[in-house]
C-alpha cells in the first residue's frame, strides 16, 4: 500500500509516542500524537486522522473507552477506525461485548490490540482496516 | 463407720457424764452442755450428728432449744430425754420435730441402741441430701447448657436453620431471623419449604430437601451481600439421618478483599507491561532503522530504553518491599533506635540529587529525643522514601527540611518540601497503592507509585502513623508519628 496515512496515536507513555513516530513516520505518514484523553479531543477539532490507536488505561483505568465514545459522537469521525490497546485485550473486549450492547456506538470500535505492541504489528493492522474501509467507500 | 458427733445436754452432772462415758466407749465424740445457754453455744459452733437432751433445764426449756434446731435447719438428729414424759410434752416436741424419746431411768444399752439408730439416720438423712442436691446441681447444669447452647447459636454471626428429618424447621438463630425478616420463634416447626419458598433463600430449598452429598457448599448473593451457604446432614449413631444444618456464612468482607487483590495484580501487570511494551517500542526503531543508518541518531532512544529498564528494576524492587511491608513482622528486628542517623543518611542518599537541583536541605532534631521502638531497615526506608519524595518533587533552588520534636507521647517527623505539592482531591489516593498524580508537572519524574504505600505500612507496622498536608504549587508536608 503505498498511500500517506494520517495517524493519531494516544497513549500516556511518552516514550511510546516518540517510538511509533520514528517508526510510522520513517515510512512517511503523519504522526499525531496525544498524551491524554484532552489533548487528544482538542486536536481532533482541527485534525481528521485516517486511523486512531488509543491507549485504554491512561489517566482512568478506563479511559480509552470512554474517548472513544467521545469520538464516536463526531460526525466526521464516523468511519475512522478506532484501536483500542490494552494490557489485557482479551478480557477488556469481553466486558466491552457486555457492556456494548446498550450503547450501539461503542460497537464501532474496530480492533482491540494486547500491549506491548511493536510497530509492525500495529503497522498491519492498518493496513487492513484501512484497506477495508478503501473498499466500503469504493 | 466414721465417728459421730454427739451433744449431751442435760443439768444433772451425773446423767450427763454418765452418758457421755458410754457413749465415749463406743467410740463416739461427746460434748456437754450442762445448761441451755451452754447448749445453744455449742449447736452453733460445732457440727453434731445428734442431740441428746433434757426437757428440763435451768434456764431455756427443751422445747425452745427445739425450736433453735428446726428454725436455723441445723442438720442433726435430736433425742428426748426426760422424767417427766406425759402426752403433751410428747405432742409439743414433737410438733418441734424431734426425732426420738427416751425416758430416764435408761439402760447403757437402750441408749447405745437409740445412739445407733440415730447416727445410723442421720448418715442417710446426709447422703439422700447430698444426692438431692448433686441431682439439682446436674439439672442446673443441664438447664444452664442447653441455654448456654442457645445463645451461642443464637448470637453466632453466621446464619443457622435446622430442619428435623420431616423437613419442618426445628431452630432458627437471630441472624437467620434477620435473613428471613421473621421473629425466631416464627419460624420454627414450619416446613422449611413453605419457609423459604417465599424468602430470598428459595434457590435453597430443593437442595435442603434432597441435598445430593452429606455436605453441600455454595454461594449466594443477598443485596451487597455474599454468603457461603453449607447444607450439612446430621446423623444418629447407626447413620440414619436425623436433620440438616443449613449455614450462611458472610464473606462479602472475604470477597472484597480477594477483589482488592485481584484490582492490585491487574494493575500491577499494567505497570510491569508499560515500560515493557515503551523499551520494545524504543528499540523497534533501532532494529528498523527507522531513522537511517547513523548510530548516533538511535542513542537518545537507547538511553530512553535503558532509563526505563531502571525504573522497572526500582519497581520491583518496591513492590517487593511493599510486599514485605504486609507483613506482620519485619524482616528486621525492632529495636530502640535514635532517629538521626536515619535522617542523615537519607539526606546524604539525595545530596547528589539536591546538589543538582540546587536545594538546600535542613536537619532540625530536638536535643533529647526519645528513642522510637522500630526495626532499623524500616525506619531508613521510611526516612529515604520521605526524603526521596521531597527532592523529587521539589522545584529547583528549593529547600527540604526535616523536623523532629518529642509531641506528647509521639516522637512527630515532618518531612517538608518546597515542591509542587499534591492537588486537594488528590490528597486522600496518594497513599494508594500505584497511585501517581498525572499533572504537566510530574510528566518527568519518575516513580512506581508505590513509596507511600510502603511508607505506611511501615510507620503503621512500628505502630505509629503518617499524616500529610499539602498545597498544590506550594509544597507538601509528611509527618511520621511513631510511639516514644
Amino acid at each position: 500500500m503505498s498511500s500517506q496515512w494520517s495517524i493519531l496515536f494516544v497513549d500516556d507513555d511518552r516514550d511510546f509516542l516518540d517510538a511509533q513516530a520514528a517508526y510510522f513516520g520513517s515510512r512517511g505518514h503523519t504522526v499525531h500524537t496525544a498524551e491524554s484523553s484532552r489533548e487528544a479531543l482538542d486536536l481532533l477539532e482541527t485534525t481528521i486522522p485516517d486511523i486512531i490507536f488509543l491507549d485504554l488505561m491512561m489517566e482512568h483505568y478506563d479511559s480509552g473507552f470512554r474517548l472513544a465514545y467521545q469520538i464516536r459522537k463526531h460526525e466526521h469521525l464516523d468511519r475512522t477506525p478506532v484501536v483500542l490497546l490494552t494490557g489485557v485485550a482479551r478480557e477488556t473486549g469481553e466486558r466491552f461485548d457486555q457492556e456494548g450492547e446498550g450503547l450501539p456506538r461503542w460497537s464501532r470500535l474496530d480492533r482491540f490490540i494486547d500491549k506491548p505492541v511493536t510497530g509492525k504489528q500495529l503497522l498491519s493492522v492498518a493496513e487492513e482496516l484501512l484497506a477495508a474501509k478503501g473498499d466500503r467507500e469504493a | 463407720m466414721a465417728t459421730a458427733r454427739i451433744l449431751v445436754i442435760d443439768d444433772e452432772y451425773g446423767v450427763r457424764s454418765g452418758i457421755r462415758q458410754i457413749l465415749e466407749m463406743e467410740g463416739y465424740e461427746v460434748d456437754e452442755a450442762a445448761t441451755g445457754t451452754e447448749a445453744l453455744t455449742l449447736l452453733h459452733g460445732g457440727e453434731y450428728d445428734v442431740v441428746f437432751l433434757d426437757y428440763r433445764l435451768p434456764d431455756i426449756d427443751g422445747l425452745t432449744i427445739l425450736q433453735v434446731i428446726k428454725q436455723d435447719a441445723l442438720q442433726l438428729m435430736t433425742c428426748m430425754i426426760t422424767a417427766y414424759a406425759n402426752i403433751d410434752t410428747a405432742i409439743a416436741a414433737t410438733r418441734q420435730g424431734v426425732d426420738f424419746f427416751l425416758p430416764k431411768p435408761f439402760l447403757p444399752d437402750d441408749l447405745l441402741g437409740v445412739a445407733e439408730t440415730l447416727v445410723r439416720h442421720k448418715q442417710a438423712r446426709t447422703e439422700a441430701e447430698r444426692l438431692r442436691k448433686e441431682h439439682e446441681a446436674g439439672l442446673l447444669a443441664l438447664a444452664e447448657e442447653k441455654t448456654q447452647t442457645h445463645s451461642l447459636i443464637s448470637s453466632l454471626r453466621d446464619a443457622v436453620l435446622v430442619v428435623n428429618r420431616d423437613g419442618d424447621v426445628v431452630l432458627v438463630n437471630r441472624a437467620m431471623a434477620a435473613i428471613l425478616d421473621l421473629p425466631e420463634f416464627e419460624a420454627v416447626h414450619r416446613p422449611a419449604a413453605d419457609l423459604l419458598g417465599e424468602s430470598p433463600l428459595a434457590p435453597l430449598v430443593e437442595q435442603l430437601a434432597a441435598p445430593q452429598k452429606d455436605r453441600t457448599i455454595g454461594q449466594l448473593s443477598l443485596g451487597e451481600r455474599s454468603y457461603m451457604t453449607s447444607i450439612v446432614t446430621f446423623r444418629d449413631d447407626d447413620g440414619q439421618a436425623l436433620g440438616r444444618i443449613l449455614t450462611l456464612s458472610d464473606i462479602s468482607q472475604v470477597r472484597r478483599l480477594a477483589m482488592e487483590k485481584e484490582r492490585f495484580i491487574r494493575t500491577m501487570v499494567h505497570e510491569l507491561k508499560s515500560p515493557l511494551g515503551a523499551v520494545r517500542s524504543l528499540i523497534e526503531v533501532a532494529t528498523d532503522k527507522s531513522l537511517g543508518d547513523n548510530l548516533d541518531g538511535y542513542l537518545p532512544m537507547l538511553q530512553r530504553a535503558e532509563g526505563r529498564i531502571d525504573n522497572l528494576v526500582q519497581l520491583i524492587g518496591d513492590l517487593l518491599s511493599l510486599s514485605r511491608s504486609e507483613q506482620a513482622e519485619s524482616q528486621g528486628e525492632p529495636e530502640l533506635l535514635e532517629i538521626e542517623p536515619a535522617v542523615t543518611g537519607a539526606l546524604r542518599l539525595q545530596a547528589e540529587k539536591m546538589a543538582a537541583k540546587g536545594i538546600a536541605a535542613h536537619a532540625d532534631l530536638e536535643a533529647g529525643l526519645p528513642l522510637v521502638l522500630v526495626s532499623s531497615d524500616d525506619l531508613d526506608l521510611i526516612m529515604s522514601n520521605l526524603v526521596g519524595n521531597a527532592v523529587k518533587y521539589n522545584k529547583d533552588g528549593g529547600s527540604v527540611e526535616v523536623r523532629a520534636r518529642h509531641v506528647g507521647e509521639w516522637v512527630r517527623i515532618d518531612v517538608k518540601d518546597t515542591g509542587i505539592g499534591i492537588a486537594e482531591e488528590n490528597l486522600g489516593l496518594v497513599l494508594t497503592e500505584f497511585f501517581r498524580e498525572k499533572r504537566p508537572e510530574t510528566r518527568d519524574v519518575e516513580g512506581s507509585g508505590l513509596g507511600l504505600s510502603i511508607v505506611k505500612r511501615l510507620v503503621e507496622r512500628a505502630g505509629g502513623r503518617l499524616e500529610l498536608a499539602s498545597t498544590q504549587g506550594e509544597g507538601s508536608t509528611f509527618s511520621v508519628l511513631l510511639p516514644a
